[in-house]
This record gives C-alpha cells, structure tokens and sequence, in this order.
C-alpha cells in the first residue's frame, strides 16, 4: 500500500517529471476523466504543463497528472492526431475515436393526444335530449296519477317515524328533511 | 392493513415550516442517509449527494457522481495511488 503524496513528495516528483518528460515519451493519465489511460507527451508548454494526446483527448495538462513509463515513441513537435495514432498501433494500444452524436438520430417525445375528455362533454347533451322527448310521450300518459296519489301518503308516515319517543314520554322531533 | 407510522421519534426530524396565517408549523420528516465513504480509506466522498433514493431518481448521473473511473467508489487521492501503481506494475 502507497502512503498519501505529502507536498515535500510532489515537488520531488515534480523535479524527477521535468527531468523524465520529453516530447514523445508514453504517459498514463492518473487524474480526472482520462484517468489509465495512454497518452504521449507533444509539447511542453510550460515548466509545469504539457499538451498530451492519444487514447484521452488532445489538451493541456498539468505534469503531476502523468505518470512516466519507460516506452518512448518518434513524433515531431506538435504532431496530428493521426500520427499518434499510428505511433501508438506500432506499440499495440488501441485508440478508440468517439464521433459526436447526431442532432436528428433520437426519436422526439410526442405530446398525449387529449381526446378523453372532449369525447364526455359533446356525447351527454346530444344523447340526453332525444331520450327525454320519447319517453315523455309515452310514459306521461299512465304515471302521473300515481305519483300523485303516493307523494301525500309517504310523507306523513316518513313524519311519525322521524319524531322519537324517549322513555319519558317527550318526544323529540328530528330535523325533517325537506323533498 | 399498512401499519401506521409513529412519526414523532428519533428515526424522523423536526422541521418548522411557516404556513400562512404567520404561523409556525412542526413537520416530522425522514433523516438523510449518511454521505458515501471511499472503499479504500473511509474518507467522505466530496461530490456525492446525501439524499433518499426517491429524490436521487431525480438527478441526472453526473450529478450522482464524479465523472472519473472509480468515481464514487473511491476518493480522488486513492485513484490516483491506483493508477500509478498500476503503471508501475508494467
């Protein structure tokens, strides 16, 4: 098990990189996205930073970030990404190009169709009116004077039931309820 | 029969939220859970929510967790410790 890097430890590794790092010298990247995997060193730009490319992106990046192996690979200052990549086959590392995403390839997301209750709305009218007609016609002629003869009977009864008899003998009217 | 939920106890908190009226209104919420460690040293993970899984369904996956390979698995020092011992190793 490795101990924590102390701040002594970095500037220590930090003198051995300057020393190591070289313009096509084979690195792993050890922070952030890129982290394991291979790149090359193309340019130093600065004491402390060098521009990498190979199987992470092509950018800038700080020298604590690399570690050194002891591959080395011919390229010229500033080389094309495609020159790395045919370095990097004649060692053996793969690199694997992602293309970017195409605007038009996802299906877009359709809006739900809002028929259901537009449906409910027009069909009640239409169909409540025609059945009060005909039936109206038909039916008036017998029940009126039934429902005329029962209405007076009920209520009464409904009346002696409502009101209750307390052992006393009060009685105590409920609230009626009106038709 | 779902059984009912005794809400004042030590499992939930206290909240006080003011409802209209001005009035100050005591809700009992469930706790968060406790922040994720790294496998390796125990350390607390920096750029992971503490949240309960319903609300971590709402975020996206990189607000879940860092963009790196081990990324809310181990703190950033510990990945870097791996990958220079795996370079090493070659």
């Amino acid at each position: 098990m490795m101990q924590k890097e102390s701040e002594t430890q970095k500037d220590e590794k930090g003198d051995v990189l300057k020393m190591v790092l070289e313009i096509g010298r084979v690195c792993i990247k050890t922070a952030g996205r890129d982290a394991g995997k291979h790149c090359v060193v193309i340019d130093m730009l600065d004491n402390n930073v060098a521009l990498i490319d190979g199987a992470t992106r092509r950018r800038k990046c700080n020298i604590l970030h690399l570690e050194p192996t002891a591959r080395k690979v011919d390229i010229s200052k500033d080389a094309d990404h495609e020159a790395v990549k045919k370095a990097f086959s004649q060692i053996g590392i793969d690199i694997k190009d992602t293309a970017p995403k195409k605007a038009g390839s996802r299906p877009s997301k359709q809006p739900r169709k809002k028929e259901y209750p537009a449906e409910k709305k027009k069909k009640k009218p239409k169909e409540a009116q025609p059945l009060k007609d005909a039936e109206k016609s038909k039916v008036i002629d017998v029940v009126p004077e039934k429902e005329v003869e029962v209405q007076p009977e009920k209520n009464p009864e409904q009346k002696k039931k409502a009101g209750k008899t307390l052992p006393g003998g009060t009685t105590v009217k409920a609230p009626s309820k009106k038709p | 029969m779902a059984a009912t939920i005794f809400k004042q106890s030590r499992s939930f908190r206290v909240v006080k939220v003011k409802a209209p009226g001005n009035r100050i209104v005591v809700h009992w919420r469930k706790r968060n859970p406790k922040g994720a460690h790294c496998g390796k040293c125990g350390t607390l993970l920096n750029g992971m929510p503490r949240l309960r899984p319903v609300e971590l369904n709402k975020l996206s996956k990189s607000q879940k967790r860092p963009e790196r390979p081990y990324g809310g698995m181990l703190c950033s020092s510990c990945t870097r410790q791996v990958f220079i011992e795996k370079a090493r190793a070659k």
